[in-house]
């Protein structure tokens, strides 16, 4: 699959509704006369923040995000299981993903997000109660594989189910 | 013999001025009672008990727990109500315990770790002030047990404690500023705090966390006026980073040896070797030595690590001014099983075998009560408390277990039904020793485990583990047991058994013949400490895995005070957070606790307790 940074920004509509409204810096007149040069593209499309864990203001909502490409796929179930226990996953979060040191990853409570690409950014950018930043050494290819995993609990496809 | 050297060490103490810990509680004692009100005649103690206040984490430095006080006893116990309660805020384990003197109770949170002060002349727990020190919370994600606090210690008028992000803090007592702060760790390689210090003279010991990270472990010395450290002294490694040298001698051969912190690793895994010390600190003022364990070697699983792993799953005596070691003793040699030695040392001078002896007595995680001499480092006796079939006993000769080789844990073997797992016939939370019974009153638990060597991939900051293991409940019906054991004849005289949960919390005795402790599903019990009959207990809002402590209030009349919040290792499957489903959670435990969450809900309110 491609592995473009297209499949991680968000569709045009949403960019519009933000642009559109008084939310890009430049767009709200001059704040001062050192106001630094700051993009007016919205800045969820930045290199920098490109997943909205909370709501997206406005009455509507964005269209689906980029999915996980391998969804439902066994064999990067399998592939994630293994990192998951290689990466020392399984060491905070359970020799099933039941938690300890980190949260469970069994259950229906997602802190950062349930969809594809909010596990994918918690995996990635790290969290501030100390999940790693793994995208700092992993693909992109490896950590939607351990996405692909963790969609899998609690399934009748969960690879080495307790 | 021993009435001289009491009065000397009297003579040196009061020259000494009042800044060592074991002067002034209470307020009235100048020298060291080496006896307490109805105590055994036979038995000595080595250090002043509470009489009315509470300054460390144990109330005296050689780690009894056990106060003096009697106005509450087995006559009128049962009329025990609640007096205060207060919310520290923070839903968490509230392992540890309070602090009282001069008419205030300290309190340590679990993470974020503040302070806070309790008027005591004021009804409903009235906040003189609050200490926020606010560590990093990246230190959470890799405590591996909750973000639990064992307490703080009172020195040079401040208090002090640990905080989770690997720094010691002291703060004025009086007025709740902050005085120093030192970094001790070093949260990107996975070393947290969890311990309570200990004050000894003009210094603070500490130790660190992290040994299932790979982290390192070690004791350090802090001035106590200024944080400065002085010195720190590792548990692996060569002889002079583990301060081993021409006064160091262990009691066994096993333990004899140069380098033995390197040479009995292979490679360089001693880096990485855990013997952390999150656990208690205990001190003889009479010798000037503190005694502590030292936790599990890093990485679990045992064939990645060839040799014996020392220092890990070890006792250690070092002196207090320069930290060097004078004796060792490696309980397990090659750790298979995680079985930590960081619980509580308890030092008190008592016949054993028919003479008298300086003791050092360890209850400890691998179900063997362990007495010591604490001069010699010799191993007097080693009892079962709780079932065991990792080893069967131990050769007094050579300090060595018979092991049992079918409960070995290896590289790709699931090894079945080992007793105790590895939370042990008992976990950290500690012990307290009755000089008026004889008796030790162990917090105990009844688990065992299936244990697969697994791979292992060292990333610092990570866990390092290579163990995947599920527990569950030992044989018998029951899964925590207050044992009071018997240590002169070293065994067991009754137990009051908890059938679903062990009992994680710690335990009190006092001079009313009383012992007190908390169960995980919120009970605060008082038992007769001769007998064992439950005489009085109260359901509190939370599971208890914290340690009693009792005091003098200011109006002259005894309070008990108690945290109420399950959490810890055992305690975290209660929260949210955890699912019930995966029994290899939490490093094994949920395979254990996986019903706790109908028994308890996560907490945080002190109680004290009065009539």
């Amino acid at each position: 699959m491609s592995s473009g940074s297209e499949h991680l920004r968000l569709s045009r509509a949403v960019c519009s509704l933000i642009a559109g409204g008084c939310f890009a810096v430049s767009a709200c007149g001059a704040i001062g006369q050192d106001q630094p040069a700051v993009s007016a593209v919205a800045a969820l499309e930045t290199s920098t923040v490109q997943t909205p864990v909370g709501p997206v203001p406005g009455p509507a909502q964005p269209a689906p995000e980029p999915h996980n490409p391998y969804r439902g796929r066994r064999g990067a179930m399998a592939e994630g299981r293994e990192m998951f226990v290689r990466f020392n996953c399984s060491g905070c979060h359970g020799g099933r993903a039941g938690g300890g040191m980190g949260p469970s990853l069994r259950d229906v409570d997602w802190i950062y997000g349930r969809t594809d690409l909010q596990v994918f950014s918690s995996i990635a950018e790290g969290r501030a109660h100390g999940m790693p930043a793994w995208g700092a050494r992993l693909t992109e290819d490896q950590v939607w594989k351990l996405v692909t995993y963790v969609e899998s609990l609690r399934t009748p496809e969960e690879p080495d189910a307790p | 013999m021993h009435w001289r050297s009491v009065i000397t060490c009297a003579a040196v103490l009061l020259a000494a001025g009042c800044g060592r810990s074991g002067m002034g509680a209470g307020g009235t004692e100048k020298a060291a009672a080496a006896s307490v009100p109805g105590g055994s005649p036979e038995i000595r103690l080595i250090a002043d008990v509470p009489r009315g206040e509470w300054r460390m984490p144990a109330g005296d430095p050689a780690g009894l727990r056990y106060s003096t006080l009697d106005t509450i006893n087995t006559s009128n116990v049962a009329n025990l109500h609640v007096v205060t309660t207060f919310s520290t805020g923070v839903p968490h384990g509230h392992e540890g315990q309070p602090l009282v003197f001069d008419n205030t109770m300290y309190v340590v949170t679990p993470f974020p770790n503040n302070l806070i002060a309790v008027d005591l002349t004021k009804t409903g727990g009235a906040v003189k002030w609050i200490y926020e020190p606010h560590p990093d919370p990246r230190s959470v994600g890799i405590a591996c047990c909750d973000v639990v606090n064992r307490g703080a210690t009172f020195a040079d008028g401040k208090i002090i404690y640990n905080l989770l992000d690997a720094h010691t803090v002291a703060v004025d007592a009086r007025t709740g500023q902050e005085v120093w702060r030192t970094t001790v760790g070093n949260i990107n390689l996975g070393e947290t705090m969890t311990g309570a210090p200990l004050a000894i003279g003009d210094k603070v010991i500490v130790g660190n966390s992290g040994a299932e990270l790979g982290v390192r472990g070690y004791v350090a010395a802090l001035d106590v006026k200024t944080g400065r450290e002085l010195w720190r002294a590792f548990n692996t490694g060569p002889d002079a980073d583990v301060k081993i040298g021409p006064r160091f001698h262990p009691f066994y051969e096993k333990d004899r040896g140069q380098d033995l912190g390197t040479a009995s690793w292979r490679g360089e895994q001693w880096k990485l070797g855990g013997s952390t010390v999150w656990g208690w600190l205990s001190y003889d003022p009479e010798t000037n030595l503190f005694f502590y364990g030292t936790g599990n070697p890093g990485v679990w699983n045992p064939d990645l690590r060839p040799g014996d792993n020392k220092w890990s799953c070890a006792i250690i005596a070092r002196d207090a001014d320069s930290g060097e070691a004078r004796w060792a003793f490696q309980a397990t040699a090659h750790d298979a099983w995680d079985y930590d030695e960081i619980m509580e040392n308890i030092l008190v001078d008592m016949p054993f075998a028919g003479r008298p002896r300086k003791l050092l007595i360890h209850p400890g995680r691998t179900g063997f009560v362990y007495v010591m001499d604490r001069e010699s480092g010799e191993l007097l006796s080693a009892e079962t408390y709780e079932p065991v079939n990792w080893a069967s006993r131990y050769d007094l000769k050579t300090g060595t277990p018979f092991e049992n080789a079918d409960k070995r844990t290896h590289f790709g073997t699931v090894t079945e039904g080992i007793c105790p797992s590895s939370t042990g016939a008992k976990d950290v939370t500690p012990s307290a020793f009755s000089p008026r019974t004889g008796l030790l009153y162990i917090p105990a638990h009844n688990t065992c485990m299936n244990y697969e060597g697994i791979e292992a991939n060292y990333i610092a900051g990570t866990p390092y583990l290579g163990a995947d293991v599920k527990m569950f409940p030992g044989p018998g019906g029951y899964q925590g047991e207050l044992v009071a054991w018997d240590v002169a004849r070293a065994q067991k005289v009754w137990g009051a058994k908890e059938p679903v949960l062990p009992v994680y919390s710690g335990v009190l005795a006092t001079g009313g013949d009383l012992v007190f402790y908390g169960t995980m599903d919120g009970w605060f019990k008082a038992l007769d400490a001769r007998t064992g009959a439950e005489l009085w207990k109260f359901h509190t809002a939370s599971g208890i895995v914290g340690n009693p402590i009792t005091y003098l209030g200011p109006d002259g009349k005894q309070y008990l005070a108690i945290y109420s919040g399950i959490g810890g290792w055992m305690g975290a499957v209660a929260f949210p957070e955890l699912s019930a489903d995966d029994p290899y959670a939490a490093l094994g435990v949920v395979g254990a606790m996986k019903d706790i969450k109908k028994y308890t809900a996560p907490g945080s309110t002190v109680y004290v307790f009065g009539f």
